[in-house]
């Protein structure tokens, strides 16, 4: 190893590897994989998101949101994302064909908050749909709505106005304690109301047929029997 | 002061090199280059420093300045992580490497002014990167948040200032390689391939579906291990030699652990991406690099453990050794708890919690940055040619330091380990499971504080030591102008 030329080759011929093997290989073989069209509903899955929840995103990335939540859910027995006795974060697991159309993919490597893939087909702490006004309340003081949360605050989403005529239909409701002084009404920004769009659209409840006929280890592990079981529909 | 006799032989510039007059011409050539990149190295730890305190506190008290969005934690914390990597890290990393590489190839640098403007464009890319963040141009992509307007600035200063690390090593004298040159010189080419490739493929013209995962993955574990531990490793191959005045124990392996390590660490990051969304041979094939990584981290232990043994009493005598020390250390629990992490059934617990936050200080904070601040410590006096100015502040940095780290680490490593367990356990409900993390992240907080008043230590004795020195140039300047007017000539 006394020889600069061939210390050069070496390291350059070490990183090639690396990145054909990895970066170049997996752009090739999935880099071009394509949406999955449903030729009985007529549409191509996964679907665009509607404009306002795109510029949602935008709004989750300058915040950081990715920071403290991830955006995938794991298999059946790997962690307690989903299953029978689990946090029931999604219907099924999350695939590679689920962020196809996004153009930054936002996995996500802490679980300081839920996991937020599939939030949107989730239900609240109360056991309901997740709805707009919800949010609105959750991102203004978390604590409104969930006592015992541990999220920060995103009152700057928000912004008090004089009522002209009617009140906004998108008003928040507050108790005494947190309403604005008679006459005004705390409304979210077009920032806050494009984050709230693009909450509600995180929905992964199509099946691939990918998703279908997982495998799922079997329930205890001294079970001998394996099998096959059907994935969510 | 400068003739205090409690100092530790290396904090002074006394040295015994084998060719003195040759080293101090180098350590010359390097002054003002190495005074740049190493102030600016320390502003931006103090920068971090401080909004790791904050982003830190936040974890445990959400409502801690949550009123303003510059101030929210999905901000401070990229722009914390940012600052520390690209702001210290880079800078400090640049300032070592360049020493090693000069003094080793035994090659002073021609000149200044190129490597300077690089390191004015650097900072500047830096500042614009990390202020960006906070006024939300983040990318969000982890370890790559800075937004696309001041990352191509960085690449530019960059090949301004490594490309002298290159010019020093082909212009020097000497005709040996020694292992901390591999090191520096693979760092030095690999990190350019790993930034543009990461840049082009996930910010300017991002590529599709996970893939993106796929090249993050393999650009930010890339970046900790061809980059920053290659810098690392170079200056423990280098120091524990020189300061124990004994060759490095087993030393005919290091190029296999070179390229061991090169070869396999580069393909074990993607370990991370086990069970997520990305092909199964992907997961596989990483977890397999991954297990690789015991063979380097045997052959490193032969090589520092087997060059320490029976010399610890040196560590006494040494700041710089105990450094190190601490380093070494931290090296081995970084790669052993990277491959126990490759285990599904590791991973299936630890992904996604604070452990793998305490893995990532106890690479950057516990093993790179401790090295970097035993190497200044060694360096800094050198290339001055002046001793440290207060030797407590040695100390209290050292210390500070340590239990900062020791704190850091094991609070967010055992809270994580108990995060992750009651996240498998979904009869625990998710808002206890964030309860129960809150002692741990408070002590986190804590060590914080205490790193920070370290690094204050290390920052005041640096600035204080240049300005001394400085002061002396000053001086002399004077005699020799009124005293022998014609020696000025």
């Amino acid at each position: 190893m006394n020889r600069a030329p061939i210390l050069f080759l070496g390291v350059f011929c070490v990183l090639a590897f690396s990145f054909v093997g990895l970066v170049l290989t997996n752009q090739l073989t999935y880099g071009a994989f394509t949406t999955h069209v449903d030729e009985d509903e007529g549409k191509a899955f996964p679907q665009q998101l509607p404009g306002i929840a795109a510029q949602g995103k935008l709004v989750y990335q300058d915040l950081g949101c990715v920071t403290c939540h991830t955006q995938q859910v794991r298999r059946e027995g790997f962690g307690s994302d989903i299953g029978e006795k689990s946090r029931g974060w999604g219907e099924r697991q999350s695939v590679a064909r689920d962020y196809l159309r996004e153009e930054r993919v936002l996995l996500g490597s802490q679980r300081t908050g839920p996991d937020l893939r599939n939030f949107a087909a989730r239900k609240t702490p109360a056991g309901a749909d997740f709805t707009a006004d919800w949010l609105y309340s959750y991102l203004y003081d978390p604590k409104l709505v969930v006592a015992d949360s541990s999220m920060p605050r995103y009152a700057f989403l928000f912004k008090t106005q004089k009522i002209v005529g009617q009140p906004s239909p998108k008003a928040l409701t507050l108790s005494e304690a947190y309403a604005p002084e008679a006459g005004y009404e705390i409304v979210p920004t077009a920032r806050g109301e494009a984050l709230v769009a693009y909450l509600l659209s995180l929905k992964d409840t199509y099946a691939y047929p990918e998703t279908k006929n997982v495998y799922t280890p079997p329930a205890k592990p001294e079970g001998t029997v394996e099998e096959k079981k059907e994935g969510t529909q | 002061m400068a003739t205090d006799s409690s100092l530790t032989p290396e904090l002074t510039p006394e040295s015994s090199s084998s060719h003195p007059a040759e080293a101090a011409a180098i350590d010359a050539s390097l002054r003002t280059s190495l005074v740049v990149l190493t102030g600016s190295a320390l502003v931006w730890l103090l920068i971090a420093g401080v909004l790791a305190i904050v982003s830190a506190w936040q974890l445990h008290t959400p409502a801690f300045l949550d009123a303003c969005e510059f101030t929210t934690h999905g901000r401070l914390q990229p722009a914390q992580s940012n600052a520390f990597i690209y702001g210290w890290g880079f800078n400090a990393a640049f300032a070592v490497s360049l020493w090693l590489m000069a003094r080793l190839s035994r090659g002073a640098l021609p000149g200044s002014g190129v490597l300077l403007l690089g390191a004015v464009f650097w900072n500047v890319g830096v500042t614009l990167g990390v202020g960006g963040i906070i006024l939300g141009f983040s990318t969000s992509i982890e370890w790559l948040e800075m937004p696309g307007f001041a990352t191509p600035l960085l690449l530019v200063a960059y090949a301004l200032i490594a490309a002298w690390s290159l010019v020093v090593f082909r212009a020097g004298r000497s005709h040996q390689i020694y292992a901390s040159q591999w090191y520096v010189f693979a760092a030095i080419f690999w990190f350019p391939w790993l930034y543009s490739i990461a840049q082009v493929m996930l910010v300017f013209s991002p590529v599709r579906g996970t893939v993106q995962s796929v090249v993050h993955a393999w650009f930010s574990t890339n970046l900790f291990l061809l980059w920053f531990a290659s810098i690392a490793l170079a200056a423990i191959y280098y120091f524990l030699p020189k300061l124990l005045v004994k060759p490095v124990s087993n030393y005919y392996l290091a190029s296999l652990s070179f390229w061991w390590l090169a070869i396999f660490g580069s393909w074990a990051g993607i370990s991370r991406l086990i069970g997520g969304p990305v092909p199964a041979w992907v997961q596989t094939v990483g977890a397999a690099a991954s297990f690789m990584l015991v063979v380097p981290l045997f052959i490193l232990g032969l090589n520092f453990y087997g060059t320490l043994s029976g010399r610890w009493s040196a560590l006494k005598d040494s700041v710089t050794l105990r450094f190190i020390a601490v380093a070494i250390v931290a090296l081995s629990l970084v790669l052993l708890a990277w491959v126990a992490s490759a285990l599904h059934g590791v991973a299936a617990i630890t992904q996604f919690t604070y452990f793998t936050a305490a893995q990532v200080q106890l690479g950057l904070y516990g093993f790179f940055s401790m090295v970097v601040f035993g190497s200044l410590y060694y360096i800094v006096p050198r290339v001055l040619n002046t001793a440290w100015a207060s030797t407590p502040l040695v100390g209290v940095h050292f210390w500070a330091s340590t239990l900062g780290v020791a704190l850091l680490v094991g609070a967010l490593a055992i809270g994580g380990i108990q995060q992750g367990l009651q996240l498998a356990d979904p009869s625990v409900a998710f808002a206890d499971v964030t309860k129960a993390t809150q002692p741990y992240l408070l002590a986190a907080s804590v060590a914080w504080v205490i790193l920070v008043i370290g690094q204050l230590a290390f920052a005041l004795n640096f600035f204080w030591t240049i300005g001394r020195a400085s002061a002396d140039c000053v001086r002399s300047a004077k005699t020799l102008l009124t005293v022998q007017p014609e020696a000025a000539k």
